[in-house]
């Protein structure tokens, strides 16, 4: 594993890279390397085996800049677009959990041809009707002053699940975890926050422009993103095969199923 | 300005005052008339010889009934004639566009004969869930607005203003405010360097949005003084406020019978989900993350989780020590706010009387024994003090304001 700065108009992106062969961009959601620890999490360790995984920090996670001209999630693409520029990565597999995935649903729509696989998993980024994505923001307040159960709960099958409780403690946890969780719901409060919450109308209307082939991934138990958002996906991706669901995962499936996840993905990677 | 009818087992049923607070709890049969009730208080503050009157914003909650400070506002231009309206302040990230606050508080300048103090405010945790607002740019967002505003008050229209959060082509007030330059302005805030800071820059008076006064309202009394000095400025105490709430009857032990059931139904109701730990306060926390991450970091050092606010005390004794609800005979009040001033050197009260449920015949009575015996006491006092302590200043501003 290493790290390394590349610096984009000025600003800092901090990227994990590890592994040799294809390459593949990782884009981090909410338990999550960079979002909260700032190493590899099993999952990524388990890819990168079989490519070269490079997971940038988004703008304003880890030791990323934070972009003050962010207000939107296309803001965000174009700036993984400089990025892919100063990686020269031209074609590349693409991986994206949650807010991750919104991010790369948003640049398959837009530069297809870039894509050589697509990996979804438990991606926000859609409005379906009558099943709105969770409020994330609101349960990352406390209860009763100390109290992240609920918070645990929407990111996970349950709020005792060991990760979980690893991740999100009750109390203080670590304190650059706490900070990197922080710069991650400053990032979301910026893209996801308005409209309520982390979707953009249009995207499901230009999913059809995908034309590399899709795995959608969902934890059986997710109570962050209706599992309908991951049909939707599967649905109007075209080359997309049926929604893979990982039985008793919740949203974070990757932290608390990571063989099996790694294992849908790496051999959808190399069929 | 709570909603008063709630049942007694609300603290026990309901979560939250705040955001999520059932609206099937408001019953017409109760509340009629209540408003105007409201309204009456703040006129019979002004029949008193209260400096001004003190409104502010608040949405979907129990704690204060005015999502219009405005409205309330307007209704005090034609039933007071005197005291200075202070609204305090419109939530600014909260409107589409900054210049309906700009025309309406210029509407009330004129309506009140030159009467409007302007504030501005950012909302917190509970109004950025209420009106989805995004927290990470509202103090950018906040500061144009509020200087979008002073400009068009300020400057010959039309002009265009090219700003990152409000692009207009045409700002042309009409009306313009009566006061000159512009109405005063006054920003709250909870010890922050950077908007005390920006208050500085600006030449506004800060207040001091926390409710609790031990220690720390001196200190902020002294960070506030420093940064003044940094900006060419000079402290004087009418540059400050705090918020207040107090109550006033003829013996300490009357006092604390006839309010105690309205402080508490403040406490434990109206504080849950702002200033309680019980059920998930909303004002402050990673879910509404306005500070930036570095900010965030240096809060985290020492932040203790459960620590206990303001509306989790558990006794009278607790809650005497936090010094945010002063309760007793005009004595002892005079006596408590008096080394509260002295401390603080602060010189703009804003003080609630009004508590909960509290009825109003009691808050009316508190607020006439407030008036009559221990507004002269602080008034001699301060000026004693604030004449010795800021040689040349205006004592004649305002000292005390009712909430």
């Amino acid at each position: 594993m290493s790290g390394r700065a590349l610096e984009i108009n000025g600003r800092k992106v901090w990227l994990l890279e590890n592994g040799d062969g294809a390459p593949l961009l990782y884009l981090h959601g909410f338990a999550d390397v960079h979002s909260l620890k700032d190493s590899w999490l099993p999952f990524h360790e388990q890819l990168a085996q079989s490519c070269r995984v490079i997971a940038p920090a988004h703008p304003g996670c880890a030791q990323s800049d934070e972009n003050k001209d962010v207000d939107v999630i296309e803001d965000v693409v174009f700036h993984y677009l400089e990025v892919l520029d100063a990686l020269r990565l031209d074609k590349f597999d693409l991986v994206g959990h949650c807010l991750g995935g919104w991010i790369a649903a948003e640049l398959a729509v837009r530069h297809p041809e870039k894509i050589r696989k697509l990996v979804l998993i438990g991606a926000s980024g859609l409005f379906v009707q009558g099943a709105l994505i969770g409020d994330i923001f609101m349960n990352a307040q406390p209860e009763f002053g100390s109290s992240y159960a609920t918070l645990r709960e929407m990111l996970f099958s349950s709020a005792d699940q060991p990760n979980a409780l690893e991740m999100f403690p009750d109390g203080k946890g670590e304190l650059e975890d706490e900070v990197r969780r922080y710069q991650m719901l400053r990032l979301s409060s910026r893209v996801g926050f308005k409209p309520p919450y982390f979707y953009n109308l249009p995207l499901k209307n230009r999913l059809h422009r995908i034309t590399s082939p899709a795995l959608i991934i969902w934890g059986e138990k997710d109570g962050f993103v209706p599992r309908s958002h991951g049909e939707t996906f599967a649905k109007l991706i075209p080359n997309s095969g049926e929604l893979k669901i990982i039985s008793g995962a919740g949203h974070s499936v990757h932290v608390e199923k990571p063989e099996e996840t790694a294992k849908l993905v790496s051999e959808f990677l190399q069929q | 300005m709570a909603y008063p009818y709630l049942d007694k087992d609300f603290d026990e049923k309901e979560y939250s005052g705040w955001v999520t607070v059932p609206n099937k709890l408001w019953d017409n049969n109760k509340a009629r008339g209540l408003y105007q009730e409201y309204i009456d208080q703040l006129a019979l503050a002004d029949e008193l010889g209260f400096d001004g009157m003190v409104l502010n914003e608040h949405h979907q909650n129990i704690y204060g009934l005015m999502p219009s400070p405005n409205m309330i506002a307007s209704a005090l231009t034609q039933c007071t004639s005197r005291g200075k309206i202070v609204i305090l302040g419109n939530l600014l990230p909260l409107h589409m566009n900054p210049m309906r606050v700009a025309e309406e508080y210029a509407m009330l300048d004129q309506m009140s004969n030159g009467r409007l103090i302007a504030g501005f405010a950012p909302g917190g945790g509970p109004e950025t869930f209420n009106y989805d607002v995004p927290s990470a740019n509202t103090r950018e967002k906040f500061w144009e607005a509020a200087d979008l505003i002073v400009r068009s008050w300020t400057d010959d229209g039309p002009f265009a203003h090219e700003g990152r959060y409000y692009p207009l082509r045409y700002v042309n007030l009409w009306p313009k405010p009566l006061q000159k330059p512009f109405p005063p302005v006054w920003i709250p805030g909870s010890r922050s360097p950077s908007t005390m800071t920006e208050v500085a820059k600006r030449g506004y008076c800060y207040f001091l949005s926390s409710r609790s006064h031990g220690g720390e309202t001196h200190r902020a009394q002294q960070e506030f003084a420093q940064v003044l000095e940094k900006h060419g400025d000079q402290y004087q105490p009418f540059r400050f406020g705090i918020l207040m709430s107090t109550y006033v009857a003829e013996t300490d032990q009357q006092a604390r019978a006839e309010c105690e059931e309205g402080v508490w139904y403040f406490l434990k109701n109206c504080l849950k989900g702002h200033l309680r730990k019980v059920g998930r306060q909303l004002t402050y926390g990673p879910g509404v993350p306005y500070i930036p991450a570095a900010a965030w970091r240096e809060y985290m050092k020492s932040y203790q989780p459960g620590r206990k606010l303001l509306g989790d005390v558990e006794n009278w004794e607790e809650l005497e020590a936090s010094q945010s609800i002063i309760v007793g005979s005009p004595e002892t009040v005079a006596r408590r706010i008096s080394a509260l001033i002295e401390k603080a050197k602060v010189g703009n009260l804003l003080i609630q009387f009004q508590l909960g449920n509290m009825p109003d015949h009691l808050a009316r009575k508190s607020m006439k024994l407030f008036a009559e015996k221990v507004a002269p006491i602080l008034r001699h006092d301060s000026l004693i003090q604030f004449t010795k302590e800021y040689p040349g200043i205006n004592v004649e501003q305002s000292a005390q304001a009712v909430h």
